[in-house]
């Protein structure tokens, strides 16, 4: 297949590639860009392990082709941080309440709610499980993962989180 | 053995500290296979067999062979001129002798069974190559029901047997049919456990480079068993162990599915010695439903004698268990733990088992987090049958049963022996937590109104860390031992490595603070390093709930002989003739002087410069440097015990199960981190409910894989789960060290039982009892309508 030279603008940074235009955006960022914190885990859009933000919003990219997201600006999980280059709220959070155990799962959900934490700044638990649904992890039981994000949004709110639930 | 240092109570051991491996996780700089960059890598992907059984005609590439960046396309004959056939053939009676080729050659023995691997210079093109591939396949009859497969006139899936009963053996003791026939009351019941998968969110995958001029291969692969994989493909591949390198890097979950050398990993090393070069393969999501490693599908029946109180005073256990087509572990593995174990906290004198393993034409299974987990289903849905046929209450029935504190150490009627646990104060806690007697008055309040909640109890003693003595008496290859070394550097950094390899549990936090308790560190100072068989000692790999006994059990007993060396040459440099008065404390040496402890000036930086750098000044005899190894062998086995409760609600329109509470009151003795050992526990358990509600690998009559997508394989999301609460109540094992006694999948034995009982008692008034897993919605419905 006849490939096609594209530019995707990728944490702020424009990376010029050479692409078949069926190439998946989740390959181009890991094979081309060199960013492998975007993990594949289905290739089907079920689990959410491959989550990056499209404009600020969400998207499976093991279900977007690279040629569709030129001239988007693309976030992923290395551009995710705190003040200082330290870690931001929720990766703080995930840390502390062990909200993650191999890892794999881990950038998806935490894009996600990064995106979604600016939309929702108070989520009730049952909003936070309905958008957690979107990502499947193996490991936790999604227990901690929840208490993460409940301390990480209290944390945003500027409220000292109290202890854990 | 020393178990405790005397001295102090523990620091680093139950320290609740965040783990020190999520910092690379958490910022997108993990290194799982895919993101290992090998420039030049080959791409290697497999033609599967769409049938479940069926004789492979002719296979013709000539086409795919020609597209531009096919590099080739190998057989099942390519591969037998390179590797040798797997044999599996332990010395166990009644165990058939299996063997399988690397690739099949002549057929295939399930949907999604290897026919022909491609390589080519790119994932895509491999992969568009394989749509050009003509197999010729005459289809054969499938076996796809493990009792008819026992029929003479079944078709065999291995042809080299005379039967697909592939494992069956018996056990008795002696006056069990004596008991049971002078009995007035036998209870039946029966357990039918539905197939699964493991699902790592990471599939599996490998990268081989072979270095022609040092004839070495290096092997990249997401392995819960570094060692033991290292010398399988060694062996298999004819080359030495010490030609192969097996790093295992970040692994997105393994859960059982990584122990195993798969075929389609030993046939990527293969080529890429053939080739010369680096070839890798990424398995998608389809292929891992389909064909990495299936688990659990077994059909089991209890026969219960018992008197009028409810007293057990005979069980016997009939398991037949479908292993699918192929061999990776010998075929008694499984299901053998299962009949040794079964009784768990309940007395039982007379016990007699017979556990058949029968070929099918499925995917091949293997060990998934808590292979042996249907005991407690079988064990606590059998106390409840007894309940329900006497009408009792079923914790009247358990209290009546359980084996007391002043009766362990109590061995079991299969011979294993139970020690330093407490189920009947774990059961006796979580009832009066939940308020046992006001749920039941509420429950028939509830009936009343057309409301229909259940409650569930399991009590779980969970097989831990199986040491090689348990192998031995099970008649199961293998050795329960781990190693690891400590090396303290003429900085007075300290690194230590283990054998074992980690999954996600973890390891490098707990490891660390297991070797920091024993040679009085700080576990921040404390650099671990596993995963890799040419720095890491070798060892069994990570399975079994024995991350903590065998694992840091032996980290901690490496720290503390590091110790022993620290203070002696302490004692060497302070000019006293003994280090009996000294401890290692935070990285300072102290002193005991009447009674008093106190810091000296010594530091293990200044111990180890002159350890290496001035070892004039070492005790007589002593060897310069300072590194320790240790290897152990743990008891033959280890036990922790849980207690759960999981109250539900069941729609009876709807089939929907929904939970009102989960409590789980565990002992797992000591923690070496709280943190891990809940989040352990809590992915245990949702495991165990998910198996239970959820997952269902499905074959049609034809052998079909109908679940081959996460659309069609269900776990649960966050939003079908239940809160989970935990309490302890530990006690630690005296026989290991630190008393560290393991807890990783009686969270699964937990929920499977739980869950089953407590969708039963709901439903008693529809006179149903769940004897069938997955409880989905539509199998509840089923069973209602056919009540009404």
């Amino acid at each position: 297949m006849k490939k096609v030279a594209i530019t995707l603008n990728i944490n702020n940074r424009d990376v010029d590639m050479l692409v078949e235009p069926r190439k998946l955006l989740s390959d181009a960022i890991r094979e081309d860009a060199r960013l492998t914190g975007t993990h594949v885990g289905c290739e089907h859009g079920v689990c959410g392990a491959c989550t990056v933000l499209v404009d600020g919003k969400p998207q499976r990219s093991c279900l977007t082709f690279a040629v569709q997201t030129q001239g988007k600006a693309i976030t992923t999980i290395e551009a995710v941080k705190g003040n200082n280059d330290g870690y931001s709220a929720l990766q703080q959070a995930l840390h502390e309440e062990h909200g993650l155990q191999c890892g794999f799962c881990t950038p998806g959900i935490i894009v996600t709610f990064e995106a979604y934490l600016k939309e929702n700044t108070n989520p009730t638990e049952d909003e936070i499980r309905d958008v957690l649904s979107g990502n499947l992890c193996r490991c936790t039981g999604y227990q901690n993962i929840i208490r993460a994000i409940q301390k990480a949004a209290a944390v945003m709110r500027g409220e000292t989180p109290g202890a854990a639930k | 053995m020393e178990h405790t240092k005397g001295k102090n109570d523990f620091t680093a051991l139950g320290k609740r500290m965040p783990r020190t491996e999520d910092h690379r996780l958490l910022t997108g700089h993990g290194r799982y296979i895919d993101d290992i960059d090998v420039p030049g890598a080959l791409h290697a992907c497999f033609i599967r067999s769409p049938y479940a059984h069926a004789s492979i005609l002719s296979i013709n590439s000539t086409e795919a062979e020609d597209m531009p960046g096919v590099i080739g396309i190998f057989t099942g004959k390519d591969l037998a001129e390179w590797t040798t056939s797997l044999r599996m053939a332990p010395s166990i009676e009644g165990v058939k002798p299996v063997e399988m080729t690397t690739l099949p050659i002549d057929k295939v023995r399930f949907h999604g069974d290897l026919v022909a691997c491609i390589v080519a210079t790119d994932r895509y093109i491999a992969e568009d190559a394989l749509e050009l591939v003509e197999v010729d396949y005459e289809p054969l009859d499938p076996v796809t029901n493990m009792f008819k497969a026992q029929d003479a006139g079944s078709a065999l899936v291995d042809e080299t047997l005379d039967t697909n009963l592939v494992s069956h053996q018996t056990f008795a003791t002696p006056d069990v049919e004596k008991v049971m026939a002078g009995t007035d009351r036998m209870i039946e019941t029966n357990f039918s456990e539905h197939r699964q998968t493991h699902l790592p969110i990471e599939t599996r995958g490998i990268i081989a480079e072979w270095d022609a001029g040092r004839e070495h291969l290096r092997i990249h692969v997401g392995t819960q068993a570094a060692h033991p994989y290292r010398t399988a493909i060694a062996g298999r591949m004819k080359l030495s162990e010490s030609q192969v390198t097996v790093i295992s890097p970040d692994v997105g979950g393994g859960f059982g599915q990584k122990i195993a050398l798969y075929r389609e990993e030993l046939t990527v090393a293969a080529l890429a010695r053939h080739l010369k070069c680096a070839v890798r393969w990424r398995e998608d999501r389809f292929e891992n439903l389909l064909a990495a490693s299936h688990a659990r599908e077994d059909w089991v029946r209890t026969r219960a004698a018992v008197d009028e109180n409810g007293k057990l005073k005979a069980l016997s256990l009939e398991i037949v268990e479908d292993f699918g087509g192929y061999c990776f572990y010998p075929a008694n593995y499984l299901a053998r733990v299962i009949a040794m174990i079964l009784s768990g906290p309940y007395k039982l004198d007379h016990y007699a088992f017979d556990v058949k393993v029968v070929l099918t034409n499925k995917c091949g299974n293997g060990p998934m987090r808590a292979p042996m987990a249907i005991t407690s289903w079988i064990m606590e849905g059998t106390m409840d049958a007894i309940a329900r046929d006497l009408n009792l209450d079923p914790v009247d029935v358990r209290r009546i049963n359980m084996i007391r504190e002043d009766e362990f150490p109590y061995q079991m009627a299969s011979g294993e022996t139970l020690e330093d646990i407490n189920p009947f104060e774990t059961m006796e806690k979580g009832l009066s937590i939940i308020g046992y007697e006001e749920l039941r008055s509420a429950q028939a309040a509830d009936r009343e109104r057309g409301i229909y909640r259940g409650i569930g109890i399991c009590n779980v003693v969970e097989s831990t860390t199986y040491g090689s003595k348990f192998y031995k008496s099970a008649g199961i290859p293998g050795s329960g031992h781990e190693s690891a070394w400590v090396k303290i550097e003429p900085s007075g950094a300290v690194r230590g490595a283990v054998g074992i390899s980690a999954t996600g549990q973890g390891y490098e936090t707990a490891f660390a603070q297991a070797i920091a308790e024993g040679l009085g560190v700080d576990p921040l100072e404390v650099k671990i390093e596993i995963g890799n068989t040419d720095i890491a000692p070798y060892g069994m790999g990570s399975r079994g709930a024995r991350g903590g006994t065998a694992g840091g059990g032996t980290a901690y007993l490496a720290g503390l002989e590091a110790q022993k060396k620290v203070l002696a040459i302490a004692a060497k440099m302070l000019a006293l003739n003994t280090a009996d008065q000294l401890c290692m404390k935070e990285g300072k040496v102290w002193r005991c002087i009447k009674d008093d402890w106190t810091e000296t000036e010594l530091t293990l930086a200044d111990i180890a410069r002159t350890a290496y750098l001035d070892p004039t000044k070492l005790p007589d005899g002593m060897e310069p440097g300072l590194e320790v190894h240790k290897a152990y062998d743990p008891p033959p086995m280890t036990y922790s015990n849980s207690s759960h409760f999981c109250q539900v609600s069941v729609n009876i329109n709807t089939g929907e199960v929904t939970f009102d509470r989960y409590l789980i009151v565990e002992n797992c003795g000591t923690v070496i981190n709280p943190l891990i050992v809940e989040g352990q526990q809590h992915g245990a358990t949702i495991m165990g409910i998910s198996g239970t509600l959820f997952e269902h690998v499905v074959y049609d009559e034809n052998g079909q894989n109908l679940t081959g997508s996460l659309a069609d394989y269900l776990i649960p999301t966050a939003a079908d789960v239940p809160e989970l609460e935990i309490v302890h109540m530990h006690t630690p094992n005296k026989r290991t060290p630190a008393g560290i006694k393991g807890m990783a999948e009686g969270g699964v034995m937990g929920a499977i039982g739980a869950v089953s009982n407590a969708v039963s008692d709901a439903l008693a008034p529809f006179g149903i009892t769940i004897d069938k897993h997955p409880i989905t919605p539509d199998a509840l419905r089923a069973l209602l309508r056919n009540k009404s």
